[in-house]
């Protein structure tokens, strides 16, 4: 998985930005680390827009990456409960979904 | 500190008026507020809007209420900000004064959402999201975003569900009160707790409802009984999973940090509040951001009433959006509307000698947020 990391703070994230938000000098470095991480927390969606209204009901999760100070918002296969540890299965229609370990 | 004070307010009914077009519920409010404001000249207008292009198929809201009201070749715009779009014409049209161009300026919000399908205005509303984001693709959606952050609230404190529970019974008791809410059918705790969930562990009750309506302000540099003390607004991540602290908002934070320090007052001064409650999880974070209690503390002022209309904090005495209702351009005007009723001492839910009242305006999952701190003179 791609991660941005300030080179001159501990700023971290799945996107890229023109300079880091947080110390507001450092420029943001690409890495590649470990789609592994630990569900931060979750929500299971029952209604949703006309574009995922197909998908209901579904639950998309924040993780917390191992290998990274970056947290990544992602769609998972199942449910899930803060504190599971989940990885990458694929990406689809340029979401991440993730499987529980 | 500003020279701008409050004059006149205006606000229609908020509910389901099918009948009506945007313009008139718009007029409607406008024609209150200059009325109430003693017909002054006005010099220029800001209309707060969210998704009158995309769901009405109308803009230049600006000059249709200049043109309508026939108020001159005055400039206006229409101010997009998602749901914060109210606050952010209000602070324009106070910078406008500020800078000197401006006298007097007419600032009006307004939504009319009831006539489209729920799939048409959740997906509307979903462009206050960062469309080009795999948080975006991923199927997160406003209230998914607020469940996230309730479920984190839950895990780290002793929070629980009722809690949240007990913000949307306090708004809708509150609203029961106020001729122009939405919603004004009593409810229990037990009615909220056993809803249909939307995005757990959030509730229909924890969630604000779509609705039609408008409100408007005139304010002037000519010295009044209402003075905006301060205006301050702030941006703040445009994703989930960009945020420092999930269980903060960065926005309403340093916008309420901004408020208080240009007003030169603290949160223990503040008599009466109206939150941006989009969700009542959204109020149990705003409450702790702005001051009023502790960082992951909220939920023992929820507990205790601190926060109801007879607690020593007192928050959404209009209902708030759970229940006054949320037509999204309106919302942070109509904020303004009950507080000048506060300060005038005839509100709705009327807090005893109210004399310093703060609103906060929030917009996407706390990308922006205005406050404004008012004081009776
Ligand atoms: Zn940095």
């Amino acid at each position: 998985m791609k991660v941005y990391q300030c080179d001159q703070c501990e700023y971290a994230s799945v996107s890229n930005k023109y300079r880091c938000p947080s110390c507001g000098t450092g420029k943001l470095q690409e890495q590649d680390v470990s789609s592994r991480g630990t569900v931060y927390s979750y929500t299971d969606i029952h209604i949703a827009p006309a574009e995922f209204a197909h998908l209901t009901p579904y639950t998309v999760a924040l993780i917390q990456l191992d290998e990274s100070k970056a947290k990544v918002t992602a769609r998972t296969n199942g449910n899930v409960e803060i504190g599971d540890v989940a990885e990458l299965d694929h990406i689809e229609d340029g979401a991440y979904i993730y499987r529980k370990c | 500190m500003t020279n701008v004070y409050i004059e006149g307010i205006g606000m229609t009914k908020f509910g389901k008026f099918v009948d009506k077009s945007m313009k008139q519920l718009l007029v409607e409010a406008s024609i209150e507020a200059l009325e109430d404001a003693g017909n002054p000249k006005v010099d220029a207008v800001f209309v707060g809007n969210f998704m009158g292009g995309s769901i009405g198929n109308q803009e230049i809201l600006g000059a249709l209420v200049a043109n309508e009201l026939g108020l001159g070749y005055i400039p206006t715009a229409k101010v997009e900000g998602a749901c914060a779009s109210g606050g952010i014409a209000l602070r324009q049209g106070i910078m406008g004064i500020l800078s000197g161009e401006y006298d007097t300026v007419l600032i009006a919000g307004v939504e009319k959402m009831k006539h489209a399908s729920t799939a048409d205005v959740t997906q509307a509303i979903n462009a206050a999201m960062d469309n080009d984001s795999n948080e975006k693709q991923a199927g997160l959606t406003f209230p998914g975003f607020f469940g996230v952050l309730a479920n984190r609230y839950f895990y780290e404190t002793d929070a629980t569900k009722e809690h949240l529970a007990m913000i949307a019974l306090k708004n809708r008791e509150n609203a029961l009160h106020n001729p122009l809410a939405q919603f004004q059918k009593p409810t229990t705790i037990a009615e909220i707790m056993e809803a249909r969930i939307i995005t757990s562990p959030l509730g229909l009750f924890d969630c604000s409802p779509t609705t039609d309506g408008a409100a408007a302000l005139v304010i002037t540099r000519k010295k009044g009984a209402i003075h905006i003390r301060s205006s301050a607004q702030s941006s703040g991540p445009t994703q989930m999973q960009d945020a420092d602290d999930v269980l903060s908002l960065p926005a309403v934070r340093e916008s309420g940090r901004l408020a208080y320090e240009r007003a030169g007052v603290g949160p223990e001064d503040i008599d009466v509040v109206e939150i941006h409650d989009c969700f009542s999880m959204t109020e149990m974070l705003a409450i702790e951001e702005l001051g009023f209690f502790n960082k992951r503390e909220g939920w023992l002022a929820v507990e205790q009433g601190r926060t109801k209309a007879t607690g020593d904090k007192p928050v959404n005495t209009s209902g708030g959006l759970l229940s006054r209702g949320h037509p999204i351009g309106a919302t942070g005007v109509a904020q303004l509307y009950q507080l000048v009723q506060q300060l005038r001492g005839i509100a709705p839910n009327q807090v005893e000698h109210a004399r310093l009242a703060l609103a906060q305006n929030l917009g996407g999952t706390g990308s922006y947020s205005t406050v404004h701190i008012l004081e009776r003179l």
